[in-house]
């Protein structure tokens, strides 16, 4: 187990500069989720912890030591890949032997510590067989298996379960998780996939343009996003953004006026922000109710989940349409319908001119 | 067009086709074959003015005399050893040039690739002289090495191998650094034996080039025992001129140990070509 320090990492491409500045802590056995969209950096930012990518400036320590110029397989770190890589030509026991046999272990230690991780990962059964003859989720379990046989200080997976239908994903999830648990390994985990992200993830990084944009627990992003962009990236469906102005203040909260004219309190201070100044008003379609009163709106299309329905409304000087989620049992109101919307002004978020949140002003928040 | 019709048709035209094969494998099988011929008529028939396909008298002589002449067994044995020194030599430079080029990153990289496919350009022929020159400074005339290091630098093999090496997914390279592979490590251990049959292809390919390359030894090599095949062949005559029937039996005496090396690795030639080509 091994704690990761990194400070002022910058990658560059000649004059593209694609990771501006990453300052970043990872504890000892935390599993740590680097999430963000597509072209983030993500993905660069943990080749570079892996050594397969030169850091251009900045500095990677790893357990305190600094590991620039020190080649991958001395980091004492251990990489997944998306494609899982496994050699075509060996066996599963020679894939996640094959390590072992770089470093001079003993045949016979390489063979009982193969067998014993696969017996973990349950594909004993599997150790004569080559990568062609296995299912997807199978070569999964020999890739973790390849990582798990060296005994690293810090795991690393770049999406790997990115391959893997959506019901072999969620099992994978959980059995990455209970591995953690078991191992209590550092793990650093690459995805674009904010489930993932949410489920498994002790810590969250959320990247953008190659910068951080913010890094906290689950429940913090969720319900402390600290700008507009951690706000729409969480969360399915994304954070419903209306364009407001600022009406004024009411003790703790902000009024902000609407599209169609009329007011609302939202729980968050204005700060030195006057009267008339743009905001954004974020609802996240949980906390959207339709109600006897409130801001008018008319139905689109009506999404029935199972145990969930998703309204989908048009809002007049709203671009686009917001989501509501109406649970099982509420009403769920038929297309074309006028309805009105409601919300509790403590679990409404108000963001700036710029993207950046303004401080919520309840317990709940501070609590966080 | 109904599916009779339709059936009938295709029938006709793989008719078409097979005569097509047959014919062009008979006018490229007619050399060999009359070469077989002569060898298996006595000399004097093969200077007569009448024409026969089949040789009126069946004769070995001509494979005693040849073989009994002393040298074809030393020239086939020279022949082996050049042609599997250069295969062995070019492969192994060949696949670390074409690694190097496809997978590492290093200054001037794109600057020796077009270097190295320059040659292509270049004519053997322009080269003789100056090789010949310095083989003659190292002392080399005559002599095994002499023969086998101008023909170890094949362009053709370097870039084939780099495109197919361009197509192996970096993630085994990057799995085999991870796991404490140096480069020479990542080439043998996981290039290599991925690569298998167009390895195969491109090494029987240059074999068969080696075996059957005349100029260069013909150039570099005086000395009748240091001859390799094609150049042994030129010594079959005595004074009365050239022995025929001898020529044609040392001719394929000579060529049968290559078709039979590509005979044995004829599937692997062929997978190897289909790989390197992208087809499955």
């Amino acid at each position: 187990m091994a704690s990761v320090r990194l400070r002022g990492i910058e990658k560059r491409y000649g004059d593209n500069l694609v990771i501006k500045g990453i300052d970043l802590d990872i504890e000892d056995g935390q599993f740590v989720v680097f999430v963000g969209p597509s072209g983030c950096g993500k993905s660069t930012l943990l080749r570079m912890i892996a050594g397969l990518e030169d850091i251009s400036s900045g500095t990677l320590e790893l357990d305190g030591k600094v590991c620039n110029g020190v080649e991958p397989a001395k980091r004492g770190i251990a990489m997944v890949f998306q494609s899982y890589a496994l050699y075509p030509h060996m066996t599963v026991a020679e894939n996640m032997g094959f390590a072992l046999k770089l470093a001079k272990v003993p045949q016979a230690e390489i063979g009982e510590r193969v067998r014993r991780a696969a017996d973990a990962l349950q594909i004993g059964h599997l150790l004569e067989r080559k990568p062609k003859a296995l299912s997807g989720g199978q070569r999964q379990r020999v890739a973790i298996g390849r990582a798990i046989v060296r005994k690293p200080e810090v795991f690393l997976f770049d999406e790997p379960l990115s391959n893997l239908d959506a019901a072999l994903r969620a099992q994978t999830r959980v059995e990455l998780a209970h591995l953690h648990r078991e191992l209590g390994s550092t793990m650093i985990y690459v995805t674009h996939d904010q489930v993932e992200a949410m489920t498994l993830g002790q810590k969250i990084v959320v990247f953008n343009g190659g910068r951080i944009e913010q890094v906290g627990t689950p429940l913090e992003l969720y319900e402390r996003p600290a700008n507009l962009f951690v706000a729409g990236f969480l969360g399915s469906p994304r954070m419903n953004v209306i364009p407001v102005t600022l009406a004024g203040e009411e003790g703790d909260a902000a009024v902000v006026r609407l599209p169609d004219g009329s007011t609302a309190a939202v729980a968050a201070g204005a700060g030195r922000l006057a009267p008339g100044a743009a905001l954004r008003l974020g609802l996240r379609p949980e906390h959207l109710r339709l109600a006897s009163t409130g801001f008018g709106a008319t139905v689109g299309l009506v999404e029935y989940l199972g145990d969930v329905t998703l309204v989908h409304v048009q809002v007049p000087g709203v671009d686009g349409m917001l989501a509501v989620k109406v649970y099982s049992g509420g009403p769920a109101p038929a297309s074309g319908s006028r309805v009105a919307l409601a919300f509790d002004p403590a679990r409404a978020y108000l963001f700036d001119e710029s993207g950046a949140a303004l401080s919520s002003t309840t317990a709940h928040a501070a609590a966080l | 067009m109904n599916m009779s019709s339709a059936h009938k048709s295709n029938l006709g035209w793989s008719a078409v086709g097979a005569v097509c094969a047959i014919v062009l494998a008979l006018l490229w099988a007619a050399p060999l074959l009359w070469a077989l011929s002569t060898a298996l008529r006595p000399e004097l028939e093969t200077v007569s003015a009448d024409f026969h396909w089949l040789p009126q008298a069946w004769t070995l002589d001509a494979f005693r005399k040849t073989l009994a002449a002393g040298n074809l067994l030393r020239w086939l044995f020279n022949s082996a050893l050049v042609a599997l020194s250069v295969t062995v030599v070019t492969m192994a430079i060949s696949l670390m040039a074409a690694y190097a080029f496809s997978q590492l990153r290093f200054r001037g990289k794109g600057i020796l690739f077009a270097l190295a496919m320059l040659a292509f350009l270049l004519p053997f022929e322009a080269l003789l002289v100056p090789l010949f020159r310095t083989m003659n400074q190292l002392g080399m005339i005559n002599s095994y090495a002499g023969i086998v290091l101008p023909q170890v630098v094949s362009p053709v093999v370097i870039y084939v191998f780099k495109q197919f090496f361009d197509e192996i997914p970096a993630d085994f390279r990057e799995a085999a650094v991870m796991d404490g592979a140096g480069p020479l490590r990542v080439l043998w251990s996981v290039y290599l034996p991925i690569s298998g049959n167009i390895v195969w292809a491109m090494a029987i390919v240059t074999f068969i080039a080696a075996w059957n390359n005349f100029l260069w030894p013909f150039i570099i090599v005086t000395s009748t025992d240091m001859m390799t095949i094609p150049l042994g062949l030129t010594q079959t005559y005595d004074a009365f001129g050239v022995r025929y029937a001898q020529l044609m039996a040392a001719a394929l005496l000579g060529a049968f140990p290559v078709a039979l090396a590509y005979i044995l690795f004829q599937k692997k030639v062929t997978q190897g070509f289909l790989a390197a080509s992208g087809l499955k």
